[in-house]
């Protein structure tokens, strides 16, 4: 049976391709971009060397001294053969050749002695000022604004410009503008107070929605089974509509519905009730229209899972208790509420998790808004990293709150496990024995 | 009994209503005109279809191309899905193989994981493989993310299947590769039908993953285009707005109605929040 085994990894190899690629990499690699400052300033792949008036600024606050500054600041001028060329150009092959004679390759840290040397020359003398600035301005060479591939060719003209080697590695770190690791963006987790804010808001958002999906699940699924069957089976289409219907039509019917010319401010407006945005009025009215957006999708998910959970129960069970006198009440609070024990947390845990990380329903709906009041935490990994106004996208600070969620739904799932018997799931198959 | 019934009967009535409404304006104020201020269409109309012939929004384009692209994404993903899952949903039910029990576990965690957190990770994936804003990018991204799931509903549906079938098989010196093409498959054709209309369904809603993965307009899908639409919001004409959605949606809900019993297998699972 030694060839079965091949079998099944053979079977298995297609699926384990995709999902490493674009499943377990992914997971692997939110971790790493964590700990990065990747953002559309430092693009995705590699960066150049560039020093500018803002990384200067930084080193500045860095504390680089004032002298270092300046010398990067004024650079210097060479005679080199860019620079000849181009004095050719602008004067005469002659004088060129005659600065090259005198004062090839010579630098000069200051432009009157550039500007000297110009005119110092004994056939072509540059006798305008105005001219010579010009032609001194030829060959002056800063590292200022000027883009370097490789760090060699950057730390190769730092050192022309005659900065000490004591500063090179700080100014080096300073004018690479790709992206490096960095602790920053936990740390940034940690210090932010709208951190504080996105999880209060997580925490109401799935507790509140939890809430009504198991609320409202079992009210639908016991309502629903103790009408006539066409009635319940109706009732069941009309609340089986949210989970079917694509995600931006179902918000889009919620939009007209709150919207200041839609449904409620019409029905409103006849009771002299001046028309408003309900759901984007106040941050209570969002939060509403969020829960009951997300909990009426999740409602019909409960009610699907007790409804049959429910027509699982042994009909004599009930039969015999309507016998026995009970009530309707008392029959789903002592005969059908504890068979829902494990349904209902089964529930509650798969939709923790979900509630936990999706944000596709806000996103659609009030977008975090008013204000940041209905913004949670994934929503917020979304804004910082892929979509916001700034347009500075800050992937490494929003990977970072993407970790957080990753490492919660590891955790909650290896709990899961424990709680829903793994070692049943996994029975050995009976062929191989 | 049915007498008693009537307080249910309101109660769900009166709770169903914003839903009744909602899903009843989508189809009125789709093909009529009605006053501001006003519930009552006043007349008949299929302006608001328009969009069908001409272009709604300069750079917008045409429909027809954001309903090509969502075709081909649905299509081409709940193809992909249901075929890798047909295999390796049988390796998972019936085959012993290395390191099964792991290959399992990770398949739950997995499924039970929450993919929309990756998508930041997945986004600077395929800017590194130049596969940022292209269709093909969203395929293969959906079709994984739609993997896990699809195994674990195909194993389930392995696992319903007689094991003296395969038994059988084996016993008359077939292999586990004939057995299962011969025996097992015929077996398992209504969860077959079910994932590929499911997972079609799901690409066809998809929102996320176009909107973030390719917002150009060569791959635009029509939920990418009925949102950009909702969120250009100079003026919001909810009349046009609501027969997009209804041509969009119409697939879903005549899919959803023909093979209502086959889709019911696998919705009681559930994904969606």
């Amino acid at each position: 049976m030694r060839n079965v085994n091949w079998l099944g990894l053979a079977f298995l190899s297609p699926a384990l391709v995709m999902v490493t690629l674009f499943f377990l990499l992914p997971v692997v690699l939110t971790g790493f971009f964590a700990f990065t400052n990747m953002s559309t300033a430092t693009g995705v792949t590699g960066g150049e060397y560039l020093l500018n008036s803002a990384s200067l600024r930084r080193l500045q606050n860095e504390g680089l001294p004032q002298e270092v500054l300046a010398k990067l600041e004024a650079g210097g001028y060479r005679v080199d053969a860019a620079g000849l060329a181009a004095l050719a150009e602008a004067t005469t092959p002659a004088t060129a050749q005659e600065l090259e004679q005198l004062h090839g390759a010579a630098e000069f840290s200051d432009r009157r002695d550039m500007e000297r040397a110009l005119k110092d020359l004994l056939d072509n003398r540059i006798r305008r000022t105005r001219d010579r600035k010009e032609a001194a301005e030829l060959f002056k060479r800063s590292i200022l604004n000027e883009r370097f591939a490789t760090e060699a060719a950057f730390r190769a003209a730092l050192s022309e410009t005659g900065t000490r080697t004591a500063y090179a590695e700080q100014i080096t770190t300073a004018a690479y503008t790709g992206w490096v690791w960095t602790t920053k963006n936990v740390e940034l987790l940690f210090a932010l107070p709208s951190t504080l804010r996105y999880a209060a808001n997580t925490t109401l958002y799935v507790t509140l929605t939890l809430a009504f999906n198991v609320g409202f699940g079992l009210f639908l699924a016991i309502t629903t089974f103790y009408l006539p069957k066409g009635q319940g089976a109706a009732f069941r289409a009309i609340w089986f509509l949210p989970r079917i219907l694509p995600p931006v039509l179902y918000v889009l019917m919620w939009r007209w519905f709150t919207w200041d010319t839609g449904f409620l401010a019409t029905v409103t407006g006849y009771f002299g009730i001046s028309p408003k945005n309900w759901m984007l009025d106040t941050s209570y009215h969002a939060w509403t229209v969020v829960v009951l957006i997300n909990g009426f999708v999740g409602a019909s998910m409960g009610m699907i899972i007790f409804s049959s959970a429910i027509r699982a129960i042994p009909t004599s069970m009930l039969h015999a208790s309507e016998v026995d006198g009970a009530s309707r009440w008392q029959q789903v609070r002592w005969i059908i509420l504890p068979q829902l024990a494990w349904p209902i947390l089964f529930i509650t845990c798969y939709q923790t998790l979900s509630l936990l990380t999706s944000f596709e329903y806000i996103l659609l709906a009030t977008d975090g808004g008013p204000g940041r009041a209905t913004e949670v935490w994934s929503l917020a990994a979304y804004h910082t990293a892929l979509n916001n106004y700034g347009g500075n996208l800050e992937y490494g600070l929003g990977a970072a709150f993407a970790l957080v969620l990753v490492v919660i739904g590891i955790a909650a799932s290896l709990i899961y496990f424990r709680l829903f018997n793994f070692k049943r799931l996994i029975t050995k198959p009976l062929i191989e024995g | 009994m049915s007498s008693k019934n009537w307080p249910v009967l309101l109660l769900l009535s009166v709770v169903s209503l914003p839903l009744l409404i909602m899903c009843g304006y989508a189809v009125i104020d789709a093909f009529s005109d009605t006053a501001p201020g006003s519930l009552v269409p006043t007349r008949f109309t299929l302006e608001h279809f328009r969009f069908l012939w001409e272009p709604v929004a300069e750079a917008r384009g045409s429909i027809w191309v954001a309903t090509g692209n969502t075709f081909v994404f649905a299509t081409t993903s709940a193809l992909v899905v249901t075929t890798v899952s047909l295999t390796a949903g049988y390796a998972l039910s019936r085959l012993n193989f290395p390191a099964r029990g792991f290959f399992l576990a990770g398949l739950i965690v997995l499924h039970a994981f929450p993919t929309i957190t990756l998508i930041i990770a997945i986004f600077l994936i395929l800017q590194m493989l130049g596969l940022y804003d292209t269709l093909i990018g969203v395929i293969v991204v959906k079709t994984a993310l739609e993997l896990p799931l699809g195994i674990w509903i195909m194993k389930g549906f392995y696992d319903t299947v007689p094991w003296e079938i395969e038994m059988a098989g084996v016993q008359d010196g077939a292999s586990r590769a004939t057995v299962w093409w011969h025996l097992v498959l015929p077996q398992v054709r209504p969860g077959l039908m079910a994932l590929i209309l499911f997972s079609f369904l799901s690409g066809w809603s998809e929102y996320i993953l176009p909107q973030v993965l390719a917002p150009g307009s060569d791959a635009r899908v029509l939920s990418t285009y009925l949102s950009s639409l909702i969120l250009d919001d100079t003026k919001a004409d909810f009349n046009l707005f609501k027969a997009v959605g209804l041509f969009y949606a119409a697939p879903v809900v005549v899919i959803y109605l023909l093979f209502q019993k086959h889709l019911m297998n696998i919705y009681g699972g559930g994904t969606k929040g």
